[in-house]
C-alpha cells in the first residue's frame, strides 16, 4: 500500500477543487447568465477536456508549460525547478482538464436560478455580493457540489494525463492510479490489488454522493 | 414631488416611446396585449432593465438620467415590486422572505417589523412555512409585503393576479383596495385585463409596441378612446365609419351619416362637416327596444335589424344585431339571459336597438376599421 | 452624490473579487521554495527493477538513508531529463543515452558503466512455445503459423527492445513475427506481456527473469550475445544531485553491493571500466 501516492492524490484532488470553486463559480455563472456572441465556442472549450483523449491534454500541455515553454521557463527562473514533473504541474493539469467538470453542474446550477429572483433580490436592496451569498449559492449549491465532488473524483482517477505531464516521481507526481501500474509492472499484484480496491470503494462513493445530489437538486424546494 | 416622473425611450431590442406621471397615493394602471412593453416599463423604473434613453426620477431623486450618463442599481433604489410570478426566495420561509427586504434596518428590528408586515397582509401564522407549501394567493401576499417591506418610494405590481383563481382574484382585489387608501407612494400596476385595471387604478394607461397611446380615468379612457387602434385594444367592437354632416352648436349635437342612418351623437367639433370619421359605440351603450317595458330611450338613435348570434355566457347573453340598413355591420350587445328568453329574443328575430348618443364617440378616420 | 455603476459591471466586480480570491489561495497552498532535505530520487531502466529494489533496501539498513526509485524505459527518463525532470541519478540500460546528456552537459561527468545486461526468451507455463537459445522454437511455432502473441519492449526507446529487434532480425525471424508483437513501454511491461497467457512470450531482460516472481511463472533460455549489440549499462549523476545521491552513487560501487548486479545476471566490468 503506497501512503505516499495516495496522500498526494487526495491533496492533489483538494486542492485543485479548493481552486477550482472560485474558477468555476466565476465562469458557470458568467455563462448561466450572460448571452453573447462567441458563447458556444466558449462552451464548447470548456467541454474540450471530455471528448479529447487524455494523451491530447497532456501533450498540448508539455507544448505550454513544459521546459522549453515561456511559461515553463519563467516559472523555472522563479522557483528553480520545472513546472512539469512537479506537483504544481499536476495542479495546472489538473485545473485544466477538470474544467468541464466543474464549470457544467455549477453552470447549470445557476441556470435553475429564475432571472425573477435574481431581479427580485436585488429589488429588497441586496447589493450584488449580498444576492450571490445569500440568494444564488444556495440555490446553486447542489449544482456547486457536484461539480466539486466530480471533479474531486476525476482527479483521483486521471492517469494518461498525470503520467505525461508528471511523470512517475514517487512522492511528487506519483498519484496512486500511476502507483497502481507501477506495482503491476513490478510484478507487484498483491499492493496493485489492495490500491485498486480501495480505489474502487471511493469511486463508488463518490458517484453515490453525485446521485443523491443531483437529487436533491431535481427536487428543489417544492 | 413626491410621484414618479417618467420618460423613455428606444428602438432596440424592445421600442420603447412612453411619457408619464404618477402621484404620490395613486395607482396608475399600464394596460396592454401581451408583449406590449408593460414589463419592460416596469422593469426600467424599477433598475433592472437599463433603456437607451430615458428618464426616471421618483420622489425627487433621479434613478436614470441616460443623457447624464447616470444609473442607479436597483438595490440603491427604493422600489417595491411584486413579480408576476412572486419570485419568492424558495429556500426561505415567509419571514426569512420579507426580512430579506429589511437590510436597511438594525438586525434586531427586522423579526418584529417582518411580522408586523405579514400581519397587514393576513399572513401571521404562517411565518414559518416555505412557499413551495403555500397557496397561490398566499405566496401572493408574502411578495406583497415583502415590496413593501422596503418602506419603498414607489410600489409596483406586474400582473400580480394573472395566476391567480378567480375566487381568490375577488377576494385580493378588496385587500389591495383596502391597502391602497393607506398606501402614500405612486403605484404602478401592470395587468392585461382591463376590467381589473378598470376596478383598481386612479388612471390607466394604454400601452401598446412600447407606446404610450392614452393615458386618463378609466371612464374617460373608455367612453373617448383616442384612435379606433386604442378602442380595438380595449376590445370594443362596435367601431365603425361614418361621415360628419352638421354641428347642431344650440343642442350640442354632432349629426352622422352612417351608412345612409343618421345619428345623433355629442357634439365634437374637431371634425369639420363632409369629414369621414370612425366612432365607437361602447356595448353598454347599446339598448335593446324591449316589448314588455317600453322606454323613453327608445326614440334614440333608432337601429332595427335582426339578432344575428346569441351566446350565452353565464347569466349574460351576448348579442349580435344585423341591421337592415348595412348587414355587413353587426353591433355587439348584451343583455340578462331572463330578459332575452322572456323577450323571445333569439337568432333571426327581428329586434331594434338604440345607441344611445352620450356614448357614441368620434375619432380620427381609421379607414380599414370596417373590414 | 450619485453613484454611478453600470448595471454590467457589477458582474466585473465579482469576477475581479473571484480572481484575487482564487491567486491567494493558490499562493498559500503552494508549497514553499526551500526544499527539506528528501531522499534522491533515482531513475532507473526497467530491468533493474529487482536489482536495484534489493539495493535500496541494502543501502536503508545499512545507513539508515532511504532513496525513492523510479522505473521506466531509459529512453523516456533520458527524454524527462531533458525537460527538466528533477532527478538525481540516472540509470540507464543503454550507456549511448548517458553519453548523449553529457555532451549536452546535463550531467557532471560521462558516468560509470556498472555492468552489462543479457536477454532471455521466455515462455508462461503452458504456453506451445519451446524455449531454446538459438530460437529454433520460436522458429518452429511461426512457421506452423501458431504464433498470435509475442511480447517485446518499444525499440523507439526501450534498450531490450531494440535489442530484441536486433537479434529477431539476426535469426530472419523479424518480417514475419512483426506483425504478431505486442510492445512494451518498457522491458517490465514487456515481461508483463510476456508472462500473462494470452501471449506465447517474449523477449525480456535476463535480470527480470531471475526474479522468483519471474521464473515462476515460466521458462526461459539465454540468447547469445552475438545476436544483438551489447547492453553497456550505465549509470550518472545528474547535476542538480544532493549529498545523499552521491553516497548512494559510491554506495553501489562498492563491491558487496556489486555482487547483487551479478547476482541478477549482469555481467560486471572489470575494474578499469
Amino acid at each position: 500500500m503506497d501512503w505516499t501516492a495516495l496522500w498526494l492524490s487526495l491533496r492533489l484532488s483538494t486542492i485543485t477543487i479548493l481552486l477550482l470553486l472560485p474558477i468555476g463559480i466565476t465562469c458557470g455563472r458568467l455563462l448561466a447568465y450572460r448571452d453573447f456572441r462567441g458563447k458556444g465556442f466558449v462552451e464548447a472549450i470548456v467541454a474540450l477536456p471530455l471528448v479529447l483523449p487524455p494523451t491530447v491534454v497532456g501533450y498540448y500541455l508539455l507544448v505550454s508549460f513544459g521546459a522549453s515553454s515561456p511559461l515553463g521557463q519563467v516559472w523555472q527562473n522563479i522557483f528553480d525547478h520545472s513546472l512539469v514533473f512537479s506537483f504544481e504541474g499536476l495542479l495546472f493539469a489538473s485545473i485544466i482538464f477538470n474544467l468541464p467538470f466543474a464549470i457544467q453542474p455549477m453552470q447549470r446550477g445557476f441556470e435553475s436560478i429564475p432571472a425573477d429572483i435574481r431581479d427580485a433580490a436585488a429589488c429588497c436592496g441586496m447589493s450584488p455580493w449580498t444576492v450571490l451569498t445569500k440568494v444564488e449559492l444556495p440555490l446553486a449549491w447542489p449544482g456547486i457540489l457536484t461539480a466539486m465532488v466530480l471533479s474531486f473524483a476525476h482527479t483521483l482517477g486521471e492517469f494518461g494525463i498525470v503520467l505525461m505531464v508528471g511523470g512517475s516521481i514517487p512522492g511528487e507526481t506519483r498519484t496512486i492510479a500511476i502507483s497502481i501500474y507501477d506495482r503491476v509492472q513490478a510484478f507487484d499484484n498483491a499492493a496493485a490489488a489492495q490500491m485498486s480496491a480501495l480505489l474502487l470503494v471511493l469511486s463508488l462513493v463518490v458517484i453515490a454522493l453525485v446521485f443523491t445530489l443531483s437529487r436533491r437538486a431535481g427536487q428543489s424546494y417544492n | 414631488m413626491n410621484g414618479l416622473r417618467l420618460n423613455l425611450s428606444q428602438e432596440l431590442p424592445i421600442p420603447l416611446d412612453v411619457d408619464f406621471d404618477c402621484a404620490a397615493g395613486e395607482v396608475l394602471a399600464l394596460v396592454g396585449p401581451s408583449g406590449s412593453g408593460k414589463t419592460t416599463i416596469l422593469r426600467a423604473i424599477a433598475g433592472t432593465y437599463k433603456p437607451e434613453h430615458g428618464f426616471v426620477s421618483v420622489g425627487g431623486k433621479v434613478w436614470l438620467d441616460a443623457a447624464a450618463d447616470l444609473f442607479i442599481p436597483s438595490h440603491n433604489r427604493s422600489v417595491g415590486m411584486v413579480f408576476q410570478s412572486y419570485a419568492l426566495f424558495p429556500h426561505m420561509n415567509a419571514l426569512e422572505n420579507v426580512a430579506a427586504a429589511l437590510g436597511h434596518l438594525p438586525r434586531d428590528e427586522r423579526n418584529q417589523r417582518a411580522l408586523e408586515l405579514l400581519d397587514r397582509v393576513n399572513l401571521t401564522g404562517l411565518e414559518k412555512r416555505r412557499p413551495g407549501s403555500l397557496s397561490g394567493g398566499q405566496q401572493q401576499r408574502i411578495a406583497v409585503a415583502r415590496a413593501l417591506a422596503r418602506d419603498p418610494a414607489v410600489l409596483l405590481l406586474d400582473e400580480p393576479f394573472s395566476a391567480v383563481d378567480r375566487a381568490t382574484r375577488q377576494r385580493l382585489y378588496r385587500e389591495i383596495a383596502d391597502l391602497h387608501s393607506s398606501l402614500s407612494m405612486p403605484v404602478v400596476l401592470v395587468t392585461h385585463d382591463l376590467d381589473e385595471a378598470m376596478m383598481l387604478a386612479d388612471r390607466v394607461a394604454i400601452v401598446h409596441r412600447g407606446s404610450l397611446l392614452q393615458i386618463g380615468v378609466p371612464s374617460d379612457v373608455v367612453l373617448k378612446p383616442v384612435s379606433a387602434g386604442v378602442a380595438r385594444l380595449l376590445d370594443m367592437r362596435n367601431i365603425f365609419n361614418a361621415r360628419v354632416v352638421e354641428h347642431d352648436q344650440e343642442h350640442q349635437i354632432t349629426y352622422l351619416d352612417w351608412h345612409g342612418l343618421k345619428l345623433e351623437a355629442g357634439l365634437n367639433l374637431k371634425s369639420p362637416c363632409g369629414d369621414d370619421v370612425s366612432w365607437v359605440v361602447p356595448d353598454g351603450y347599446v339598448v335593446l327596444h324591449r316589448r314588455d317595458r317600453p322606454s323613453r330611450g327608445e326614440h334614440e338613435n333608432p337601429v332595427p335589424g335582426t339578432i344575428g348570434s346569441l351566446v350565452a355566457i353565464g347569466q349574460v347573453a351576448q348579442l349580435t344585431l344585423i341591421p337592415d340598413h348595412e348587414p355587413s355591420l353587426p353591433i355587439h350587445f348584451s343583455i340578462p339571459f331572463h330578459v332575452a328568453s322572456r323577450n323571445g329574443i333569439d337568432v333571426g328575430v327581428e329586434a331594434v336597438v338604440s345607441l344611445l348618443a352620450e356614448g357614441i364617440h368620434t375619432m380620427h378616420l381609421q379607414v380599414d376599421m370596417e373590414e | 452624490m450619485a453613484h454611478f455603476v453600470h448595471y454590467k459591471n457589477n458582474l466585473a466586480v465579482k469576477n475581479v473579487r473571484n480572481l484575487c480570491l482564487s491567486l491567494i489561495l493558490m499562493l498559500l497552498v503552494l508549497p514553499t521554495q526551500v526544499q527539506p532535505a528528501q531522499a534522491p530520487i533515482i531513475a532507473a531502466a526497467s530491468d533493474l527493477q529487482f536489482a536495484l529494489t534489493d539495493i535500496a533496501a541494502l543501502f536503508q539498513s545499512q545507513t539508515g538513508q532511504s532513496v525513492k526509485l523510479s522505473f521506466g524505459s531509459s529512453g523516456n527518463f533520458a527524454r524527462q531529463i531533458r525537460q527538466g525532470a528533477p532527478f538525481d541519478i540516472y540509470f540507464s540500460a543503454d550507456e549511448s543515452y548517458v553519453l548523449k546528456l553529457f555532451r549536452d552537459g546535463l550531467t557532471r561527468d560521462p558516468g560509470t558503466l556498472y555492468g552489462t545486461g543479457r536477454v532471455v526468451i521466455f515462455a508462461p507455463h503452458n504456453s506451445t512455445l519451446r524455449v531454446d537459445g538459438s530460437l529454433d522454437g520460436l522458429r518452429r511455432l511461426l512457421t506452423t503459423d501458431q504464433v498470435t502473441r509475442f511480447a517485446i519492449a518499444n525499440p523507439e526507446h526501450a534498450p531490450y527492445g531494440r535489442r530484441a529487434l536486433e537479434l529477431l532480425r539476426h535469426f530472419g525471424l523479424w518480417s514475419e513475427i512483426a506483425q504478431h508483437l505486442v510492445i512494451g513501454e518498457n522491458i517490465s511491461q514487456a515481461a508483463q506481456f510476456a508472462t500473462s497467457t494470452s501471449a506465447q512470450g517474449g523477449i525480456i531482460a535476463y535480470s527480470l527473469a531471475l526474479s522468483p516472481k519471474v521464473s515462476t511463472l515460466g521458462s526461459y533460455a539465454l540468447i547469445p550475445e552475438k545476436s544483438h549489440s551489447t547492453l553497456r549499462q550505465r549509470m550518472v549523476l545528474l547535476n542538480d544531485a544532493g549529498a545523499v545521491a552521491e553516497q548512494f552513487y559510491a554506495f553501489v560501487q562498492r563491491d558487496d553491493v556489486r555482487a547483487i548486479f551479478r547476482q541478477y545476471g549482469f555481467t560486471l566490468p572489470s575494474s578499469n571500466n
